[in-house]
């Protein structure tokens, strides 16, 4: 029999060779993967500034010798836990940060519990984010402070920095952050208002369970879960590789119920009505316009984003009515942009010649 | 070495990323109709209505059994969030009053001073797009 074309004999029994011990190897990692657990995440060293039902405020510990006149406050997407940002040591946007000379907090979430269904966009909006910048002045001792948004936390962030608009945010950063909703394609087909009853769904269960938000995310690659369990096997035995998936995996199935009414606003007034998009959104009676928004902004978009797809994204700099606006586009995708080996080239030097000019 | 092209390990990986590129294309497609909407919707408030029911069952159940009801389990766990909350504060207390003894950038001890200027002293561009 012959070997296919460019396929050099000599080398056959070497890469079986090879072969044989990956698949040796594979076995006794194997058994080792199911017997321990992953890599400790979210370590950097934070104390709890205050903690109020599903909101916790954090503060990291000082890594560098001075830092920025200008404290920073992160607001974590509520789907998900905010250690994305704190991977491991090395790896770490938070432990950049610090070390790049920032004084940095974070706006955390846990998931609510059955009586916090009544949570509405107002409680996060005119409550949660206000009340953590205020705690953010008064520890730092500092009038101003810059707000770095990541994914649904930038359309939290702006909706804020919309109706505060001659408060003390003084820089906001969105990562992947979604404004016209109708571009969510199948988000936006899965909520479709003629066959997706919001209320039912809310009025049965209280809290949307995090099953069903997670299965709307895995649902956007239905194939992509499957691959990357079989494309863990052929690299379980390497450590590295198999570090970084635990990591990913383990915060991308990690994700947090949605408070029900917060849910209820989501659906009929971003997915349904889009008035982020069409200059519509109130909150609590606030107008919550995106041309009122003046202080220097960047927001950083993936290009290849399968949640927020560049089209739901790219209007946001233009509506902004911010004289000083950046948007960069950066390769990878919705995670990869902010957490990894990717980031740590692109995004987070970004990031760090563009907030540190502004945070003197 | 082989190359990559009739490397049997490296035409594998090629062929699942293509599988898995084709069926989330395919998958896409097919989710993007208002029939699958209509479908997973049906379902899924079928479900949502059956674990309401489910869930209003257990309690009468639970009652009957004399166990602790979700609504007492609840409330338990909020008194003990509480007292987390309680011992947080307290933590914080003592930390700050043993700031003198802290090690540096540890809470309550004294904090860098904010003085730090990016590398290069050149003012914010701002740059627009």
């Amino acid at each position: 029999m012959n070997a296919p074309a460019g396929l050099d004999l000599a080398d056959i029994p070497e890469r079986i060779q090879a072969e044989v011990q990956r698949a040796i190897q594979r076995s006794i990692k194997g058994v080792e993967y199911f017997s321990t657990s992953g890599p400790t995440l979210g370590s950097t060293p934070k104390d709890i500034l205050h903690s109020r039902g599903t909101m916790n405020l954090y503060h990291y510990r000082a890594l560098a010798d001075e830092v920025y006149r200008v404290p920073v406050l992160i607001v974590m997407a509520t789907t998900n836990r905010g250690y994305i940002l704190d991977m491991v040591p090395g790896q770490s946007f938070i432990e950049f940060l610090l070390k790049r000379g920032y004084d940095v907090y974070m706006l955390d979430w846990t998931a609510p519990r059955p009586e916090e269904k009544s949570l509405r966009m107002e409680d996060y909006v005119l409550d949660f984010i206000p009340d953590c910048v205020r705690r953010v002045r008064d520890d730092s001792g500092e009038p101003d402070v810059s707000v770095i948004g990541y994914c649904f936390g930038g359309v939290l962030s702006l909706l804020y920095g919309s109706i505060f608009n001659d408060g003390p945010m003084k820089n906001l950063i969105c990562f992947t952050t979604p404004i016209d909703f109708r571009e969510l394609k199948l988000f936006s087909n899965f909520s479709d208002r003629r066959y997706f009853d919001v209320d039912r769904l809310v009025d049965s269960v209280g809290n949307v369970p995090p099953e069903m938000i997670l299965s709307s995310f895995e649902m956007l690659r239905p194939a992509s879960r499957t691959v990357s369990q079989i494309q863990l096997w052929e690299n379980i035995w390497n450590d590295e590789f198999v570090k970084s998936y635990r990591m990913f995996d383990r915060w991308a199935t990690d994700t947090l119920p949605l408070a029900g009414e917060y849910f209820r606003a989501i659906t009929k007034d971003l997915m349904w009505d889009n008035k982020l998009f069409n200059d519509s959104m109130t909150v609590g009676g606030h107008k919550a316009q995106l041309a009122d928004i003046t202080v220097p902004i960047l927001h950083a978009v993936a290009e290849h984003d399968h949640i927020v797809p560049y089209e739901a994204a790219k209007h946001l700099i233009a509506k902004i009515g911010s004289q000083d606006k950046e948007e960069v586009m950066l390769k990878g995708g919705h995670v990869s942009l902010v957490a990894g080996a990717n980031a740590i080239k692109r995004l987070w030097p970004k990031l760090d010649s563009w907030l540190g000019g502004r945070s003197i | 070495m082989a190359d990559k092209g009739s490397d049997p390990v490296a035409l594998w990986q090629k062929m699942i990323g293509e599988m898995e590129k084709g069926f989330n294309a395919f998958a896409s497609q097919a989710m993007s109709s208002p029939e699958f909407s209509k479908a997973m919707n049906q379902a899924g408030g079928a479900t949502a209505g059956a674990q309401k029911q489910f869930g209003e069952f257990m309690e009468k159940y639970l009652l009957g059994m004399n166990l602790p009801s979700r609504a007492q389990m609840i409330g338990m766990a909020e008194r003990l969030q509480n007292i987390e909350n309680q011992l947080n504060e307290i933590k914080a207390m003592l930390q700050q009053m043993n700031a003198g003894n802290s090690p540096p950038g540890y809470a309550g001890a004294p904090r860098p001073p904010r003085t730090k200027r990016p590398p290069s002293a050149q003012p914010a561009s701002g740059e627009q797009k």
